[in-house]
């Protein structure tokens, strides 16, 4: 599991441009799926028959993009404008590498040094629009070789384990989920179930929107990261969840009140099996809960997600028995559905 | 080595100012077979000599500081490490960043940063005050007090990398690029018969106040000294009046340099093609360790020759390698032509 997650993280998949995680999660879904496709706009969808065909069709989902940049146009001395691609805090994006476009051109996000700044500069973040990716280039025709307007950017993706038993990624919401997802496909599942790995989540749960109309499913599972903020400095509910008390099983967030029944059953299974859960204090946030909850005639929707601190950032933390833990749950909530 | 290889080692040490050993250890190896006497002093400066054997000879010499900016860690709280700044941290790089905490073992942190979801929009749109930000290395409180105690320092972990066509990027290249530098110019001259005696000082506590320079250009007594620094690189944010990467080391002429050893220095460039640009250096202090070594006892003739830099005191620094090896051969043609 967590090798299968540093693997992903490794991967790019800034959003609107999946390609890489896809074909990867691909590639190893294929032995073991009943059936196995893509769409329009690029959800991988996989069906793997379980033991039992359940009354009601279930559907996991994890979304495969992250949080990047997209370059948005060149300066005459040879430096890329950017813009965002999905929600990025830009406190975290000075001073970090990226790799940006299909060649992968190390690049980092520039900014004049601190001596020459005013002191209402450094408090005052500079706006995004001013801020610039720097590859090296001399000048605009030889940044236009190497990278394109629309190129995507994604974070360094150097993997760390820590501590006792964190894990330090990029793109650890969403791959958390697509680990659990994939490594379900590759095990025996106690029932049927279609398998989501969608894309553009980022910006608005766009393909879970679609891919929910595909399969139809009656009830889903949605397997995500969810921001922590269990730090000095935050108190009380502003933590909203906390590394090492387990598993977050939301009752509602900024886009979904999930399912009431949903979320009692999994509490239920959870407290059976001594698996370590907590839910949010505060409400925020959101998943592709949202989109597949409204899809169609409307489907029944839970969600069980591994808090993240940094969520946003190349320097996501989350803790490793978490990211297992989500698995666990993933498996039992099969189990339950298979009843 | 090659320099750029050279650099990447170097950039790659944890040296913040104060705790410089395993930089100072590198260093002294690496020098050992050229020169006639490594030793250090009570501030842990590196200082390589090679005599040439001539008597009365003039002693020349060059300086880099081996220290990097850093933090250090002042106390915990719920596992998480408070800190403090080793030199000027440029405080809008910390959120989301990648450390090493300086314990033995070393440990890897990231500094957290509150999620937006907590925030106002006004605070969004501030850097954090470093008062405000933690280390995370993963531990419970008693686990972090016992690993990391006030006063263990902290590094930023990054990797230097190649950046388009012949630049790295990284930490620390502030001042250890300069460092590989002086070092190269000391290998070479080495094995060259020279006129004068000449030091390699790779000194210490340069980003809190030229700490190390100051004791050891007074224990040395140079006639003269080539003080080899990093200087800001033009962005397209920063000021116009600055030197560009990639068109040769830049030679300071203001009060804080000799001006007739500025001029040879760049009528030596224009002669032997080698690439340079001037640059004025207002005031007396350039903000480098020239400052402490022109003063130093009855004074010394002092040049600054500088390497152009872009984000400077930040985990990624850039400079351009030719920029790196016009000063190496500047410097070698200089030292090697000086008649005693």
């Amino acid at each position: 599991m967590l090798d299968t997650l540093e693997t992903l993280c490794c991967l790019e998949g800034v959003t609107g441009g999946e390609d890489e995680v896809r074909d990867y999660i691909l590639e190893r879904a294929m032995p073991h799926a009943d059936e196995i496709c893509t769409d329009a706009l690029g959800n991988l969808m996989v069906f793997k028959k379980g033991a039992v065909t359940p009354a009601k069709k279930v559907m996991l989902c994890a979304h495969m993009d992250e949080v990047g940049l997209i370059v948005t146009s060149f300066t005459d001395e040879g430096y890329l404008r950017f813009s965002q691609a999905g929600g990025l805090d830009r406190r975290v994006i000075l001073g970090k590498k990226v790799f940006v476009g299909p060649g992968r051109v190390l690049g980092v996000v520039g900014s004049k040094a601190v001596h020459m700044t005013t002191a209402e500069q450094r408090k005052k973040l500079p706006e995004m629009r001013d801020m610039y990716i720097d590859i090296g280039a001399a000048s605009r025709e030889e940044a236009e070789k190497l990278v394109h307007i629309g190129d995507l950017a994604a974070f360094d993706d150097t993997v760390v384990r820590f501590g006792d038993g964190f894990i330090k990624a990029k793109a650890i919401d969403d791959r958390v989920g697509c680990a659990a997802m994939l490594k379900l496909i590759e095990s025996d599942i106690p029932c049927d179930c279609w398998f989501a790995f969608t894309v553009q989540e980022e910006v608005g749960t766009r393909g879970a929107a679609v891919a929910a109309k595909s399969i139809k499913p009656d009830v889903a599972l949605i397997l995500e990261g969810t921001t922590a903020a269990d730090i000095p400095g935050a108190e009380g509910a502003e933590r909203v969840c906390e590394l090492g008390k387990g598993i977050v099983i939301p009752f509602m967030d900024r886009g979904t009140i999930y399912d009431k029944t949903l979320f009692k059953t999994l509490t239920r299974l959870a407290e059976e099996d001594e698996v370590p859960w907590q839910t949010k204090s505060k409400i925020s946030g959101g998943t592709d809960a949202s989109a597949v909850q409204r899809s169609e005639a409307g489907v029944a929707v839970a969600a069980v997600s591994v808090p993240v601190r940094n969520i946003h950032s190349p320097a996501c933390v989350a803790k490793c028995a978490e990211c297992e833990d989500q698995l666990r749950m993933a498996r039992l909530f099969l189990a339950e559905m298979a009843k | 080595m090659e320099l750029k290889e050279l650099t990447k080692c170097l950039s790659g040490l944890s040296g913040p100012s104060g705790f410089e050993e395993p930089v100072y250890e590198y260093i002294a190896s690496y020098l050992h077979h050229a020169a006639d006497e490594v030793r250090t002093d009570a501030l842990g400066n590196m200082i390589a000599i090679k005599r040439c054997g001539k008597p009365g000879a003039k002693l020349v010499l060059l300086d880099a500081h081996m220290d990097e900016i850093g933090l250090i860690v002042t106390g915990a709280k719920d596992g998480f490490l408070s800190f403090g700044m080793l030199g000027g941290v440029d405080q809008r790089m910390l959120p989301a960043r990648e450390v090493r905490v300086l314990s033995d073992p070393p440990l890897f942190g990231v500094i957290d940063t509150m999620p937006p979801h907590v925030l106002t929009a006004e605070q969004m749109d501030k850097s954090i005050d470093p008062d405000k930000l933690f280390i995370d290395v993963g531990l419970s409180q008693e686990e972090a007090v016992k690993a990391a105690p006030p006063g263990t320092p902290v590094v930023y972990a990054a990797s230097c990398d190649e950046l388009g066509e012949g630049q790295l990027c990284g930490k620390a290249l502030d001042d250890r690029a300069c460092a590989a530098v002086i070092m190269k110019a000391f290998e070479l001259l080495a094995e060259k018969d020279l006129n004068v005696d000449l030091c390699c000082l790779v000194s210490t506590q340069e980003e809190v106040g030229h700490r190390g320079a100051t004791v050891a250009a007074y224990g040395l007594e140079p006639n003269i000294a080539i003080v080899v620094d990093v200087t800001h690189g033009r962005t397209p944010d920063g000021p116009e009046a600055l030197t560009d990467c990639g068109k040769g080391g830049a030679i300071g002429i203001g009060p804080n340099t000799n001006r007739a050893l500025a001029m040879e220095l760049m009528a030596l460039a224009e002669e032997k093609g080698i690439p340079y640009q001037p640059e004025a250096v207002p005031g007396g202090n350039s903000g480098t360790n020239a400052h402490a070594i022109q003063i130093a006892k009855t004074g010394v003739v002092t040049a600054l020759v500088s390497l152009p830099l872009k984000y400077m005191h930040t985990p990624v620094e850039v400079v351009d390698v030719a920029d790196m090896q016009a000063i190496v051969d500047l410097i070698a043609a200089y030292v090697e032509g000086m008649e005693g």
